[in-house]
């Protein structure tokens, strides 16, 4: 009997765990709504304050929400994965089954990129609808690339935060409480130099962080960001994304293996 | 025959203690130590500096950050008030206890009433320590003599805030789920409520809103306090928040009471 190649299961798994997601979403898609509500008004907020200040400060309000809004999808999104199994029942079958946690993990967070990015969209017709112009952008298509970039190194905090979540029943509160920490830690709406300069490294630690000041160097002329400019935002943002992806691995390794050993998963 | 039914129908205050001692263990059952110290202490901090840091990028100096970290430190008060508090209904409903709720012969008023006294007592103190940051961290200057005045807003401005979560929690009864409606009004405030900015340079009809909400009155309550207004002003802007109290109480046990009833005639109202 020839054995079955474990790669083709693998991706097996991420497809009907991709195909599970978009269903659920299909489903009851008014959960997009929550995520949303909170940036546009942080948009509209900062917008408000920004007016008068110059041409570019659209882009910090624009960039700034749509960030948010996909921290709200890809972020909360791929954490919750865990604890929306652990509701629903089937953690324990799932990370019993031959197929590693991750692969199940990945397909979901695949759709919270795309739905993200959807949020995102929205955000910014949203914003630009009542801000009566879109913003100037010199680089539209290397933005536009990047974006999606940050939005693959949200997604790779995601998956290392699902990973985390396995052993906890307080995702809930780390999500909730930790959001605004996560919106001045990362510099969602503003660059993280004009915070404290003892807490840059904490904030170096995100792949986010790298990301959008990369993101406001391409987009804002003149800005003023990390001293080290384009290109290293851009090396930092790659390397501290591997980095996550390759924590999440040994982290969803090790937990998996660690749960199977205690048999105490329903514990928490 | 009615006598005997007496018998079984428990005092107002006696509904009204064991809801507010039960409820954080029960419908309010997500409300645990953890998340209450985090809502009371590091909630307020991380949003007031969110906002302060976006007025200093906009520009804005000493007083427009003192402004912002003033109006933050009070909308705080919204996660416990109103999301909170509005996601009781989502909780009875999962935890499938709506159906014993409605059918139960307790006095609603005191059952209302005493699911709101803890969410009012943790609003009492997320403001409390939103306004020692404003003044500690960012400049915000509170007079010893304002401090009863100050006190007297943000007891109203909690009572008003619970008030209104728990008339969304009334409308939640009729809805799949409370998530979107709590969603919207926990952030709406920041908008409509002159908490960054003053109300007047937002456009007529979003004005109009915002003076719908009780935060609106609350804020301009306490900042009147804060900046030592007199008395007569200050029992102007008083008056508002207990009249928005009491219309959110009122309005929310209408629509309990209207929601009862279509629960009890379709048998229909606890499915979601």
């Amino acid at each position: 009997m020839e054995p079955v190649r474990s790669e083709f299961s693998r991706g097996r798994s991420t497809l009907a765990s991709l195909r599970i997601a978009i269903l659920q979403f299909l489903a009851d898609p008014q959960w997009l709504i929550p995520s949303m509500i909170a940036p546009v008004v942080f948009a509209l907020v900062s917008y408000e304050l920004f007016r008068g200040s110059g041409p570019y400060f659209l882009t910090y309000a624009i960039l700034g929400a749509g960030m948010m809004s996909m921290w709200g999808q890809t972020l909360y999104g791929s954490g919750w994965a865990t604890s929306q199994d652990r509701e629903f029942g089937t953690l324990e079958p799932t990370i019993q089954s031959p197929t590693p946690y991750l692969y199940v993990i990945l397909g979901r967070v695949l759709w919270n990129v795309l739905s993200g990015l959807f949020g995102g969209l929205i955000v910014y017709v949203v914003i630009v609808a009542a801000s009566g112009g879109p913003p100037a952008l010199p680089d539209p298509l290397g933005f536009a690339l990047l974006f999606v970039f940050v939005m693959l190194s949200l997604a790779s905090v995601g998956v290392v935060f699902a990973a985390f979540y396995v052993y906890t029943r307080y995702a809930g509160f780390i999500q909730n409480i930790g959001e605004f920490a996560f919106y001045v830690g990362t510099g969602c709406m503003f660059p993280v130099v004009l915070l404290p300069f003892w807490t840059n490294p904490i904030s170096l630690v995100f792949p986010p962080t790298w990301g959008l000041d990369a993101l406001r160097y391409l987009a804002i002329p003149g800005y003023r960001g990390f001293g080290w400019g384009f290109w290293l935002d851009l090396l930092g943002a790659l390397g501290t994304t591997l980095a996550y992806l390759a924590i999440a691995g040994s982290i969803f390794h090790r937990v998996e293996r660690h749960v199977l050993e205690e048999g105490n998963l329903s514990q928490y | 025959m009615s006598s005997a039914l007496a018998a079984y129908r428990t005092s107002f205050w006696r509904t009204f203690w064991r809801n507010a001692l039960m409820a954080p263990r029960t419908s309010l059952g997500f409300m645990r130590v953890d998340f209450i110290l985090g809502t009371v202490f590091v909630v307020p901090l991380t949003q007031m500096v969110f906002f302060a840091f976006v007025v200093q990028l906009g520009g804005g100096g000493a007083s427009e950050i003192a402004y912002t970290a003033l109006g933050n430190a009070v909308a705080t008060v919204t996660y416990s008030s109103i999301f909170s508090v509005c996601q009781t209904t989502d909780s009875e409903k999962s935890q499938g206890t709506m159906e014993h709720l409605l059918v139960s012969p307790a006095n609603r008023l005191a059952l209302y009433f005493g699911r709101g006294l803890i969410p009012i007592l943790i609003s009492l103190a997320t403001v409390a320590v939103g306004l020692v940051y404003a003044s500690v961290l960012f400049g915000v200057s509170i007079a010893a003599a304002s401090i009863p005045e100050l006190a007297v807003s943000v007891v109203l401005t909690a009572f008003a805030m619970v008030g209104f979560g728990l008339l969304l929690g009334g409308v939640a009864l009729y809805l799949r789920t409370s998530i979107i409606l709590g969603n919207i009004f926990l952030f709406a405030g920041l908008l409509l409520s002159g908490v960054n900015f003053p109300l007047s340079q937002l456009p007529l009809p979003l004005q109009w809103a915002g003076d719908a909400f009780p935060l609106t009155w609350g804020l301009a309550a306490i900042r009147a306090a804060v900046s030592g207004e007199p008395l007569s002003s200050l029992l102007v802007l008083w008056g508002a928040v207990a009249l928005s109290a009491i219309l959110a109480f009122s309005a929310a046990i209408g629509l309990w009471t209207v929601f009862e009833r279509r629960a009890l005639a379709t048998g229909s109202i606890a499915r979601f």
